[in-house]
């Protein structure tokens, strides 16, 4: 597994899995974690950070750790799912048009192109408009059906660059089924663009929530870092001093975004070897002060 | 010029489909259209006012199919209906009136991050490795991962309510009359300030990071080789040869970046209430003013299919092989 070990060689990676596995953990456990119920009023009207409320109370008088640990559970897993379900749309769609070409891929890539050009945050308001106070769940699938596009386009040029190689030409002439070209010898080698794929669907999807929630279209009741946002906004934490409502939710949407991104910083860096400078470059550098000092020498 | 006419017929089918969209989401929906978007006030008007309001939405006992013509029809003429909340104003009135405002909100914000980021994502290739690669890489990466919604209130609440540097909030002195005055034109740079930093906080890295990752790719090339040995000079080299060559993608990066710019405009102008087409849509949001929301979404497309032209037109006059026709675009 050069993968992986790759992986945990570099800082970037191991910052952003350190980070991610706080948050996933803390998610889990949230239930042993929180010392509250987050939806139960349990102090006065936005108490400030003190021993009994180590992140302060919301207006409702809501205890903000505790919200935070829960919401964490349900911005995560719309994440994934979303993040999940755009993954396999992109996948099918971008390595069924790179593969087959002709008719196919002129359906596909139209549709795709169609859905690029329509902007996405205006076409995701209008259907959770129509939906009403949108459940988490719904969230995650309006999310995952709309934003397939960029991740396909991406798979299709890589999956035509790949059908070009010798290696798909030998399998075809071997007369190798075309499921079996596309699943044992095209997806391994698309794996680090479909995983960085994967975890950019991710942020984007947390981040979308995020914003659909701020804007008043989720469901008020669940507890969410997008739905925390919406309460600490509507009840102007922001103008009263109530700085905490505030910044709880938006460290945690950040954090969790920064974790992520560091990582998948780090695959694409793997992934493409060009990227992968740094530490080359490091030992270029210094190779080049050794020669420099053995011909002073 | 055939390439033209073939773009041009491709963003005609795209918001044909975005129109579609609009016409029969709420046709498809559970309930009564009508009663969705006037809710209680139905209950307390008359059947021949419904009536009325069921011709003017177009809800109709007509077959789906002339319905669909007539939408459409509508929507060429660019009648995008009447308000709900502003009853009888259209929503194009509304829409035009704030429209400016984003336009310009996006316009000089993106400029900015496209200049800013370009030469940034520049000099992260060229000194690749160095400390200032390695620190602003990775961080403009972060930011790119943070919600507008995280850097809007963030700006809002550092540098308006906590520092007092900047108004919290609209266009412009609501004391001052709009005209072409200084005293006008200072009022909305100064409250324009803050939207148009975070816009460009934004969307920066969707362009440095491409650009390092271009140049990159483009710096083992031979012909930048060639040009160092030739003994150009290093910024000749970063600019005329490589420079010009990594800009292409990220000319196409840029009206795709729009629709994400458009996303994080919206936010902008809801945490700033900045009078953009944004915040009407916000309000239009709170009251449930579908039409409006719908209206907003055409809006928004036509914005976008007219970048993505702009950025064909520009990338003919940066791109040599569009021009002759041997290149496949």
């Amino acid at each position: 597994m050069l993968f992986f070990k790759l992986l945990l060689k570099n800082r970037q990676a191991l910052i952003g899995l350190a980070i991610l596995s706080i948050f996933i953990l803390s998610a889990l456990f949230a239930p042993l974690l929180a010392p509250h119920d987050p939806k139960r009023r349990v102090g006065g009207i936005h108490q400030p950070p003190s021993a009994e409320h180590i992140l302060g109370t919301t207006r409702l008088g809501r205890d903000i750790y505790s919200q935070v640990l829960h919401a964490g559970r349900i911005s995560i897993a719309v994440g994934l799912a979303a993040g999940l379900i755009t993954t396999i749309i992109a996948v099918v769609t971008g390595l069924s048009a790179g593969y087959f070409g002709g008719r196919i891929d002129d359906v596909i890539t139209f549709c795709t192109n169609v859905i690029l050009v329509i902007p996405q945050l205006p076409l995701l308001i209008v259907l959770a408009a129509f939906i009403g106070q949108v459940s988490p769940f719904l969230i995650a699938m309006i999310i995952g059906f709309t934003s397939w596009a960029w991740g396909s386009r991406v798979i299709r040029s890589q999956t035509m660059a790949l059908r070009q190689k010798e290696f798909i030409h030998s399998a075809e002439l071997m007369g190798e089924a075309s499921w079996r070209i596309i699943t044992v010898e095209l997806l391994p080698n698309l794996i680090s663009i479909i995983g960085s794929g994967f975890i950019g669907a991710v942020i984007y999807s947390i981040m979308t929530q995020a914003t659909l929630e701020f804007i008043g279209l989720g469901d008020p009741s669940s507890v969410s870092w997008g739905t925390m946002l919406y309460h600490a906004q509507t009840s102007s934490a922001m103008w009263v001093g109530a700085w905490w409502d505030i910044l709880v939710p938006c460290v945690a949407i950040s954090l969790f975004g920064a974790g992520l991104a560091l990582l998948n910083f780090a695959v694409d860096e793997i992934a493409n070897p060009k990227l992968r400078a740094n530490s080359a470059m490091r030992r270029w550098k210094k190779m080049q002060k050794q020669i420099a000092r053995e011909s002073q020498a | 010029m055939r390439f033209f006419l073939r773009r041009l017929s491709f963003y005609l089918v795209a918001l044909i489909v975005a129109a579609s969209i609009n016409f029969f989401l709420p046709r498809i929906m559970p309930g009564d259209p009508l009663q969705i978007m006037f809710g209680q006030q139905m209950a307390r008007m008359t059947p021949e006012t419904v009536d009325a309001l069921r011709a003017t939405y177009g809800f109709t006992d007509e077959p789906l199919i002339q319905q669909y013509f007539q939408y459409l029809g509508s929507v060429a003429r660019w009648d995008l209906g009447l308000s709900v909340r502003e009853f009888p104003k259209p929503v194009s009135e509304i829409l035009r009136e704030g429209l400016i405002w984003t336009v310009v909100l996006v316009g000089s914000s993106t400029l900015i991050a496209f200049t800013l980021g370009s030469f940034l994502g520049l000099l992260a290739s060229w000194f690749r490795g160095s400390w200032y690669d390695s620190i602003a890489t990775p961080l403009s990466l972060v930011m790119q991962s943070i919600p507008s919604v995280v850097i809007c209130l963030t700006a809002l609440f550092i540098f308006a309510l906590g520092l007092g540097w900047f108004p919290t909030g609209y266009g412009y002195d609501p004391q001052l009359d709009p005209g072409w005055n200084l005293e006008f034109i200072s009022s909305v740079a100064h409250h324009a300030v803050l939207p148009v930093l975070t816009l460009v906080v934004f969307q920066m890295a969707a362009f440095m990071i491409p650009m390092r990752a271009n140049m990159i790719n483009l710096l083992g090339e031979d012909y930048i080789t060639m040009g160092r040995a030739k003994g150009l000079s290093s910024s000749r080299v970063l600019f005329q040869y490589g420079a010009r060559n990594a800009l292409l993608p990220s000319v196409t990066t840029l009206a795709m970046a729009l629709g994400f710019v458009v996303g994080g405009s919206f936010i902008t102008e809801v945490v700033f209430n900045y009078p953009g087409i944004g915040y009407i849509m916000f309000q239009a949001i709170l009251s449930r003013d579908y039409p409006l929301i719908q209206g907003h979404m055409l809006i928004f497309t036509m914005v976008m299919l007219i970048a993505n032209l702009i950025a064909d037109l520009l990338y003919v006059i940066l791109d040599p092989r569009v021009r002759t026709g041997s290149g496949d675009a």
